[in-house]
C-alpha cells in the first residue's frame, strides 16, 4: 500500500495493524515511527535505544517487548522509557536502589541524599492497573545491546517494506497485561480503596525514611558548620531550625500588625486630609478620563450606542458585527464556522447581530 | 479663540482620543471645529461630576452617546418631506365641498370612488337624522413630535402626523351624544381620503385607514410609502376640531354621553373613555402650543422626551390603550404639566434649569412615588373615576391618562419603581438595563402567561370593557397569589379603504401574573366569615359551587376554597380553568396557559424533587449535621477540629439529583507539626483519614470507612479522602484542608530553581487547592443562605444544569459555573425584580447568557452582599490582566468572578470550558432566546432542551444495559447494583480526553445520558509536516513528508478502551 514511503523524515515507518472491535468494525492500521535514540545529552544508554514516535494509546512495556522480540523476532529489550515519566529520576533511582539496601546492611552511615532517593520510592499504592499513553507519545526502547537495536531497525524496516502484517499485541499471552475496557475501570473502582494495612505500612515506611532524612540531614548539617570555614571561624546557630513556612507565616502576621500601626495616624494632621481630598479629585478626574476611553472602546467594538430600529430587538448593536465573533478563532478547535452554519437553522435570518434584546 | 481655548488644547488628551471624537462627526478640518466644543463638553461633564446632575460621567457619557443617535436630522427631513406634504395639502384644501346627505347617500356616493366609510362601532343606522357632509379644512397642520421636535430617531414608527380642523359648521350642538360626532368624522375621513387617493398614490404612496392610537372610534387616514426601502416616512392624516365646539363640562369623565343601549353598559353609566376620546381631537392644537412652549422653556426637553420615549418603549408602553396608554405623547404631556406643578402644595415637579437627565430621573420619581389614582388636578378639581390613575388637565379639560388602565398604571408603576431603584444604585451604571434591554418579553418579564387568541379583541370600547371584566375577575381570584396581573393586546391594523373596519383585532389578547412566591401555592383560601352575611353572599356568587361553608381548628366557619397539591395541574391552573369558565364560559382549550411546564420538567428530570426544603436535601443536612458532630467528639485523632464545611453540590441544595458522594472539607487547628514536604503531607493526611476512620466506626458514626486515592499523577495535589457510609445512607468524601500547602505551592511558583513543568504543576496544584478547599466551601456556605433567602433559586439553578446536561455540556462545564450564571440573575436582577418562578428565573440566565460579551466582558455576580464598587474595579483589573497574558483564551474563556472570589478564574480555568464550547454556550443561549422570542405561547418547552446529535463527527452510544437500572434507587442504604456507572463513564471520558487533547472534543450529559459525542479538531484534518510535536496518532500522507490525522486508529483505539461501555461508535459522513 504505502511500501514506497517506509521513511519519513529520516524515521522508518512500521505499519502496525490494531486488533478489530466488533464495536468498530473497521480495519485499522496504526503507524510507529522509529530511528535510533540521539538525544541532545547521550547517555551510555543511547546507543543501544531505538526512539519510537506515536505509541499506541495502550501501549505497555510487555507490548514492546512483544513486539521486537517476537514479533519482529529480533532484538531483545531490556527496558522501555516512556514519555511521561521523568527519566532523570528513574535513571537515579534505579542506580541507587541497589546501592541503598546494600548499605544498609553494611555500613551504618548513610548519606541523606541516600534516604531521600529510597524516599522518592514509597508511593500510595497505584490505583490503575493499565496506564494510558498519550495520543501521538513517544517512548524510549533500551536494548539489550546495539546489535540488538540495530537488527530490530532493520526487521521493521523490512516488515514495513514487504507489507508484512503485523498485528498489535497479538499472542501477548492475555494474562500477562490487564485487559482494557469495562474491566479496567472495575480494577479502578476497586484500586482506589486499597487495602488499609497496605496504606497503613506505605504510611509508617514513609513516615519513618523522612524522619530519618531529616535527621540525617540535620546531622550533616551540623558537622558541616562545625567545621572552621577557611577564614577559621566556626559558624554558630541555635536551637532546632523552625521549619520554614511557618516562619514565613509568622513574618507575614508581623508585617500586616506593624502596617496596621502605621495605618492608625493617618488624618493627624492638616496637610494629611488635604492631601487626601486632593487625591480623590484627581482620581475623580481620572476616572473620568478612564470613563470616556472605556466608552471609545465600547464604540470601537460594537459601534454607536443606540436603540435598535427593529420592533422587538433594542440592542447595543455591533459595528463590525459577526465578523467580529469568527475572527477570534486563529488557534486550536476553530470550529466557529461550524458552529454558526449548524445554528443558522434555528437562528434564521437573524444571525448574531440583532439577537439581542 | 480666547487664551483660554488654547490652553485648553494644550493639555486637551493623546491624538487618539482626537481620533475617536472625529469618527463620530465627519467634519473635514476636524481640529479646528471640535476642540472648543470638546472643551466645552469636558467642563460640563466635570460640573455635572461636581454638582450631581447625572448619576456618574459613564452614564453621562453614553447617554450623550444614545442621544446623539436618536436625534433626529429634522432639517434633513423637513426638505424631503416637505414638498410631498405641500402637494397633500394643496389636494386637500381644493377638495369639493358636499351638500348634507343621509347616511346611506354618503356611503352610496363614496362607494363610487371605491371607499367604504370607516363607521366605528356601532354604525349609524340607516334612518338617522343628521345628515354628513363636506366642507373645506378649518386649518391644516403638522403637529406632533414631528413639528415639536421631541421625536426619538429609532422608535419603530415615526410618523408625520398632519391635522386637519374640520369647520366646526358640519356640527350640531348635540353631536357630542351618541357617536354623533365620530360618524360625522368617519365620513369626512373617508371623503378625505377618496380626495387625496390620486395624489396619494402619484406621490407613491398606499392610502389606509387605521385607528388613531388604537381607538376605532378615531379612524385616521395612512399614508405608507410604497416602497418599504424608500425610507420616506409615514404620514398620519388626523382630524382636530375647535376647542369651544363642545363644552369642556359635556365631556368630564364622569358625563354620560351615551344614551343608546348597547350590550358593553347600561344607559347612564359614565362614559370616561368615549368623552375623552372626543375631547382630545379638540385638544390637539391646545397641546401642540403647550409643548412647544415647555419646549422652548426648557432646553433639555426634548432630549427628556426622547430619552422617555426610549424607556417607554423597552417596556412595551405606547400611547394605544391595548399597549397600556402611555406613550410619547403623554410622556411628553406629563412633562409639559410638571413644569407647572405636580410635587406637593402644587410645587412644580420639575424645573427649566434641569438637565435632560434630571428630568427623566424626577419623572420616573413621580411615577413611581406618586399614586395617581388618588387625582392629580391642574386647575379645577372635577368629579372623577376612581381606581384609575388621573392627571386632570383642568384648562382643556382631559385626564391625559384616560387611556390608561388600572392594570396598566400598576405595570408602569412597578417599572418606574424598578427603574428608580436602578438610577439610585451605586454599584453599577445600569445605563443598559434602564435605555438599551428591550425588558417586555413576556416570558421573561412575567411568571405565568395567558393568552386568549379569540377572545376581549373587539373594537375599542368592547374591549375596554370586557378587559376589565377579566382583570376584575383575575384579580379576585387570584387575590394575593400573585402582585401584579397585566393585559397586553394589539389594536387592530390598519386596513384598506377599500373594506371595510375589521370586528377584531387579528391578535388575542394575553395576561402577564408576577407571582407572589410566598401565597402561590396556598391550599386553602379563607373567605368571609359565616355570620357576614354581605361578603358571604359575594363570595358565593364569585365562586360558585367551589365555595364550602368550613370550621377551622381556631373555631372560626368560614366561606373556604380547597384546591388540589396532588393534582397534575398547578392551583393558578386549576383556578383559572375554574374561573374563566364561570365567568366567561371560557374553555381550557380556548386559552393557553405558559409556565408550570418548566417546574414539571424539573420535577421529570430531578427526582421529583422542586423546593431546596424537600425531604431529600433535608436528609443530607440533618446527615452532615451528625457527621459534625461525630468529628468533632473523636477523642483519638491528636488534632483539635477546627472546622467542617460542607463543599458539595447535594449540600447547597443545588444538585440536579440528590445522589452521588457528599463532598465535605475538615480543618484541624494549625499545628506546627506537620511536614514541609508535599509528599509528606500527602502522607500525614492519609494517616489522619484512617484515625478518623477508625474512630467513627469506634463511635459507630459509620459502619465502615475506607481511604480512596486521587490525583495519582501528581504529588502536591490531594491524593486521599475518606469515604464515610453514613447511618442514614448518604456517602460522605472527607478531605483534609491543611493550609499551609498553599504557601509551599506559592513559594514554588515562585522558585526559579525548579523546572518550567514543576513550576506549571505547582500552578495547576495552587488553582486545585484554592478550588477544593476554599472556594468550594465558600460557595457552598453562600449558597445555603442564598437558597434559603431566594426559595426559587435551588429549582432553577437544577433546571438550568439539566439543560446544559441535555446539550451535553457536563465534561465541560462545572457545576459552580452554572451555579453563578443563575446566581447573578437573583441577586442582581435589574432590569427586573427577582423572579418568582422557575421560568422567569431560568429564562433570564439563559437571556443574560445569551448577552453576555464574554470575550470582553467578566461575569461579576454579587454573592454575600459585598460586591463594592472598589471590588468590581479589583475584578474587572484582573480581567484585563487575564485577557493580556492569554489574548487568545486558550486556558481561560469565562471569566466568572464574585465577591467572595475576585480572581474569577476557580471555576473556568484550564478550559472549563474551552472557548469553542464557550462559543457554543453562548450561541444555544441565543438561540433559546431567538426561539422564546419567535413563540411565546406557544413554544413546547421540550424543544429548549433538545439537542441535535448531527453537528458532531461521531457518536459513541453507550451500552443501553448500562442505564436500565439507572432511575433512583428506592433505598438509599440499599446500594446501588453498579453505583459508580456515572463515575465509570466520566472516566473514560476523561481518559479519553485526556490521550486525544489535541486533537478531539468529547461532549457529555449526565448519568442518564447514553451517548458521547465528539469532534475533531478541524485543524489537525490537513495534512501537515512530520513533526515530533505532533500530538495524536498519524499515518502517512500522500505526499511525501507529510503526514494525516489517523482517525480509524484512533477510533479503534477508544472502542478498544471503551470495550464493555460502548455499543458502537457511529461516524458521521462528511457532507
Amino acid at each position: 500500500m504505502k511500501s514506497e514511503s517506509v521513511q519519513v523524515e529520516g524515521y522508518t515507518t512500521l505499519p502496525l495493524q490494531l486488533p478489530t472491535t466488533p464495536l468498530f468494525p473497521y480495519p485499522a492500521t496504526h503507524y510507529l515511527y522509529l530511528r535510533p535514540h540521539e538525544p541532545r545529552i547521550p547517555d551510555p544508554d543511547s546507543t543501544r535505544s531505538l526512539f519510537l514516535v506515536n505509541v499506541p494509546i495502550d501501549t505497555t512495556e510487555a507490548h514492546l517487548r512483544h513486539l521486537f522480540g517476537t514479533q519482529l523476532a529480533a532484538g531483545r529489550v531490556e527496558r522501555v522509557q516512556f514519555e511521561d515519566v521523568q527519566t532523570k529520576k528513574r535513571a537515579a533511582a534505579t542506580t541507587t536502589e541497589t546501592n541503598l539496601t546494600h548499605s544498609k546492611k553494611k555500613r551504618k552511615r548513610v548519606t541523606a541524599d541516600d534516604y531521600e532517593r529510597y524516599l522518592d520510592d514509597i508511593n500510595l499504592p497505584s490505583i490503575w492497573d493499565r496506564k494510558l499513553q498519550k495520543s501521538g507519545a513517544h517512548a524510549v526502547v533500551i536494548f539489550a545491546d546495539k546489535p540488538s537495536m540495530e537488527t530490530s531497525l532493520k526487521a521493521a524496516s523490512k516488515a514495513s517494506k514487504r507489507g508484512t502484517t503485523i498485528i498489535w499485541g497479538d499472542g501477548l499471552p492475555t494474562d500477562r497485561i490487564p485487559a482494557l475496557g469495562l474491566n479496567r475501570y472495575v480494577a479502578h473502582e476497586r484500586m482506589q480503596y486499597p487495602d488499609r494495612g497496605a496504606l497503613l505500612r506505605t504510611v509508617n515506611e514513609f513516615m519513618t525514611t523522612f524522619t530519618q532524612v531529616s535527621e540525617a540531614r540535620k546531622r550533616e548539617d551540623h558537622k558541616r558548620l562545625a567545621v572552621p570555614d577557611e577564614d577559621g571561624f566556626v559558624t554558630v546557630s541555635h536551637g532546632p531550625k523552625l521549619n520554614s513556612v511557618a516562619r514565613e507565616e509568622e513574618m507575614r502576621e508581623l508585617v500586616e500588625k506593624q502596617k496596621k500601626k502605621a495605618e492608625g495616624l493617618e488624618d493627624f494632621y492638616r496637610f494629611q486630609s488635604r492631601e487626601k481630598r486632593k487625591e480623590r479629585q484627581n482620581q475623580l478626574l481620572r476616572r473620568f478620563d478612564e470613563d470616556k476611553k472605556k466608552l471609545a472602546e465600547i464604540k470601537a467594538r460594537k459601534g454607536k450606542i443606540r436603540v435598535s430600529f427593529s420592533l422587538s430587538l433594542v440592542r447595543l448593536v455591533f459595528g463590525s458585527g459577526a465578523d467580529f465573533l469568527y475572527s477570534l478563532n486563529d488557534l486550536v478547535h476553530d470550529s466557529m464556522a461550524f458552529w454558526v452554519s449548524f445554528f443558522a437553522g434555528r437562528i434564521k435570518g437573524s444571525r448574531w447581530c440583532p439577537m439581542y434584546m | 479663540m480666547s487664551d483660554h481655548t488654547s490652553k485648553r488644547r494644550k493639555l486637551s488628551p493623546s491624538p487618539e482620543n482626537a481620533a475617536i471624537s472625529s469618527s463620530t462627526k465627519q467634519t473635514s478640518n476636524v481640529t479646528e471645529k471640535r476642540n472648543p466644543t470638546r472643551g466645552k463638553d469636558e467642563r460640563s461633564a466635570e460640573l455635572a461630576m461636581a454638582s450631581g446632575f447625572y448619576k456618574s460621567s459613564f452614564f453621562k457619557l453614553q447617554m450623550d452617546e444614545l442621544l446623539e443617535g436618536l436625534r433626529p436630522n429634522y432639517s434633513k427631513q423637513v426638505s424631503k418631506v416637505q414638498e410631498t406634504l405641500h402637494q397633500i395639502k394643496t389636494a386637500i384644501e381644493g377638495l369639493p365641498e358636499t351638500s348634507p346627505q343621509s347616511v346611506p347617500d354618503a356611503e352610496k356616493e363614496l362607494r363610487a370612488s371605491g371607499l367604504v366609510v370607516p363607521w366605528p362601532e356601532p354604525r349609524p343606522s340607516k334612518d338617522v337624522k343628521y345628515s354628513m357632509a363636506y366642507a373645506k379644512p378649518a386649518n391644516i397642520n403638522v403637529v406632533g413630535s414631528f413639528a415639536l421636535k421631541t421625536g426619538a430617531r429609532t422608535l419603530e414608527s415615526r410618523p408625520i402626523d398632519l391635522a386637519i380642523t374640520m369647520p366646526s359648521s358640519l356640527f350640531q350642538e348635540k353631536d357630542y351624544v351618541n357617536f354623533r360626532y365620530f360618524h360625522k368624522r368617519a365620513y369626512y375621513i373617508a371623503c378625505v381620503a377618496a380626495g387625496i387617493q390620486d395624489t396619494a398614490n402619484t406621490l407613491g404612496f398606499d392610502i389606509k385607514f387605521g385607528p388613531q392610537d388604537g381607538d376605532s372610534l378615531r379612524p385616521h387616514i395612512l399614508l405608507e410609502p410604497r416602497q418599504a426601502e424608500s425610507s420616506g416616512p409615514t404620514i398620519r392624516i388626523l382630524t382636530a376640531i375647535d376647542p369651544m365646539l363642545f363644552p369642556v363640562t359635556r365631556t368630564l369623565p364622569l358625563k354620560s354621553n351615551i344614551r343608546q343601549a348597547s350590550n358593553n353598559s347600561e344607559i347612564g353609566e359614565p362614559t370616561s373613555y368615549y368623552n375623552a376620546s372626543l375631547r382630545s381631537d379638540a385638544t390637539v392644537s391646545l397641546y401642540h402650543k403647550s409643548i412647544y412652549s415647555a419646549s422652548k422653556k426648557c432646553s433639555s426637553f426634548s432630549d427628556a422626551c426622547i430619552l422617555g420615549r426610549t424607556w417607554l418603549q423597552q417596556r412595551g408602553f405606547h400611547t394605544p390603550f391595548q399597549n397600556g396608554g402611555f406613550g410619547g405623547f403623554e410622556w411628553t404631556v406629563l412633562l409639559s404639566l410638571l413644569f407647572e406643578g405636580g410635587g406637593p402644595a402644587g410645587q412644580p415637579v420639575l424645573l427649566p434649569s434641569y438637565s435632560c437627565y434630571q428630568i427623566f430621573k424626577a419623572t420616573i420619581q413621580f411615577l413611581a412615588g406618586r399614586d395617581l389614582t388618588t387625582p392629580l388636578f391642574f386647575g379645577q378639581e372635577v368629579p372623577v373615576p376612581s381606581g384609575v390613575p388621573v392627571v386632570f388637565d383642568g384648562r382643556r379639560g382631559l385626564n391625559i391618562l384616560y387611556k390608561m388602565t388600572p392594570w396598566s398604571y400598576a405595570t408602569l408603576r412597578h417599572e418606574a419603581a424598578v427603574t428608580l431603584k436602578m438610577l439610585n444604585e451605586s454599584r453599577e451604571d445600569n445605563f443598559d438595563k434602564v435605555f438599551i434591554l428591550k425588558v417586555d418579553e413576556p416570558a421573561l418579564r412575567f411568571d405565568r402567561l395567558i393568552s386568549f387568541p379569540k377572545s376581549f379583541n373587539g373594537d375599542t370600547l368592547r374591549a375596554l370593557h370586557e378587559q376589565n371584566a377579566l382583570y376584575n375577575v383575575l384579580s379576585r381570584a387570584l387575590g394575593d397569589r400573585v402582585k401584579l396581573v397585566s393585559i397586553v393586546s394589539r389594536a387592530v391594523d390598519s386596513w384598506s379603504v377599500k373594506s371595510k373596519q375589521p370586528k377584531r383585532s387579528s391578535q388575542g389578547v394575553s395576561v402577564g401574573l408576577l407571582l407572589n412566591a410566598e401565597n402561590v401555592g396556598r391550599i386553602v383560601d379563607h373567605g368571609p366569615a359565616a355570620e357576614e352575611k354581605e361578603e358571604s353572599a359575594s363570595f358565593q356568587a364569585f365562586w360558585g359551587e367551589k365555595s364550602e361553608l368550613r370550621r377551622f381548628k381556631d373555631g372560626s366557619i368560614l366561606e373556604s376554597l380547597v384546591w388540589s397539591d396532588e393534582s397534575d395541574t398547578s392551583i393558578i391552573y386549576q383556578i383559572l380553568e375554574y374561573i374563566l369558565q364561570r365567568h366567561f364560559k371560557i374553555t381550557t382549550d380556548e386559552f393557553a396557559f405558559v409556565g408550570d411546564e418548566y417546574d414539571e420538567l424539573l420535577k421529570k428530570h430531578g427526582d421529583d424533587i422542586l423546593a431546596y426544603s424537600s425531604p431529600a436535601f433535608q436528609s443530607i443536612d440533618d446527615a452532615f449535621k451528625d457527621l459534625e458532630r461525630s468529628i468533632r467528639s473523636m477523642d483519638e485523632v491528636p488534632l483539635e477540629v477546627r472546622h467542617l464545611a460542607p463543599a458539595s453540590s447535594l449540600l447547597r441544595y443545588t444538585s440536579l439529583r440528590p445522589t452521588g458522594a457528599t463532598d465535605v472539607v475538615l480543618q484541624f487547628e494549625s499545628s506546627s507539626r506537620w511536614p514541609d514536604d508535599f509528599a509528606a503531607i500527602q502522607m500525614t493526611k492519609v494517616a489522619f483519614l484512617l484515625k478518623i476512620g477508625d474512630s467513627l466506626k469506634s463511635s459507630g458514626a459509620a459502619s465502615s470507612c475506607r481511604v480512596g486515592l486521587e490525583n495519582e499523577s501528581s504529588k502536591v495535589i490531594n491524593n486521599a479522602y475518606l469515604e464515610i457510609p453514613h447511618s442514614s445512607g448518604v456517602l460522605f468524601r472527607l478531605r483534609i484542608h491543611h493550609e499551609r500547602e498553599q504557601t509551599l505551592l506559592e513559594r514554588n511558583l515562585k522558585d526559579r530553581n525548579l523546572s518550567p513543568r514543576e513550576r506549571e504543576e505547582a500552578a495547576y496544584a495552587l488553582f486545585a487547592y484554592k478550588k477544593t478547599f476554599v472556594q468550594t466551601p465558600r460557595l457552598t456556605q453562600a449558597l445555603r443562605s442564598l437558597c434559603t433567602r431566594f426559595p426559587l433559586l435551588s429549582p432553577t439553578i437544577r433546571l438550568t444544569k439539566q439543560w446544559f446536561n441535555s446539550h451535553l455540556f457536563t465534561a465541560q462545564i462545572s457545576d459552580e459555573l452554572i451555579e453563578l450564571l443563575v446566581i447573578r440573575t437573583f441577586t442582581q436582577p435589574n432590569p427586573w425584580e427577582c423572579p418568582s418562578s422557575v421560568m422567569t428565573g431560568f429564562l433570564r440566565t439563559l437571556h443574560s447568557l445569551s448577552r453576555w460579551d464574554w470575550q470582553q466582558e467578566p461575569f461579576i455576580v454579587d454573592l454575600g452582599g459585598d460586591l463594592t464598587p472598589q471590588v468590581t474595579e479589583n475584578i474587572r483589573t484582573r480581567f484585563t490582566a487575564w485577557r493580556s497574558i492569554d489574548p487568545a483564551m486558550n486556558s481561560l474563556a469565562f471569566f466568572v468572578a464574585s465577591d467572595i472570589d475576585t480572581e474569577g478564574v476557580t471555576w473556568t480555568q484550564y478550559e472549563m470550558p474551552s472557548k469553542v464550547v464557550a462559543a457554543r454556550t453562548s450561541s444555544l443561549a441565543k438561540a433559546a432566546v431567538s426561539l422564546l422570542r419567535s413563540k411565546t405561547h406557544d413554544m413546547d418547552v421540550s424543544e429548549l432542551f433538545d439537542t441535535s446529535l448531527a453537528p458532531y463527527d461521531f457518536v459513541i452510544h453507550l451500552r443501553p444495559k448500562l442505564f436500565s437500572g439507572s432511575s433512583a434507587p428506592k433505598f438509599k442504604n440499599l446500594a446501588e447494583p453498579r453505583a459508580g456507572m456515572m463515575q465509570t463513564i466520566k472516566s473514560f471520558v476523561c481518559d479519553v480526553q485526556a490521550c486525544y487533547s489535541q486533537s478531539i472534543l468529547l461532549f457529555h450529559g449526565d448519568d442518564r445520558c447514553a451517548v458521547i459525542t465528539g469532534l475533531w479538531n478541524p485543524q489537525t484534518l490537513k495534512s501537515r509536516p512530520w513533526n515530533l510535536k505532533t500530538a495524536y496518532s498519524t499515518a502517512p500522507g500522500d505526499t511525501n513528508g507529510e503526514v494525516v490525522i489517523n482517525q480509524t486508529a484512533i477510533l479503534n483505539e477508544i472502542a478498544r478502551l471503551g470495550n464493555g461501555l460502548i455499543e458502537n461508535i457511529e461516524v458521521r459522513a462528511e457532507e
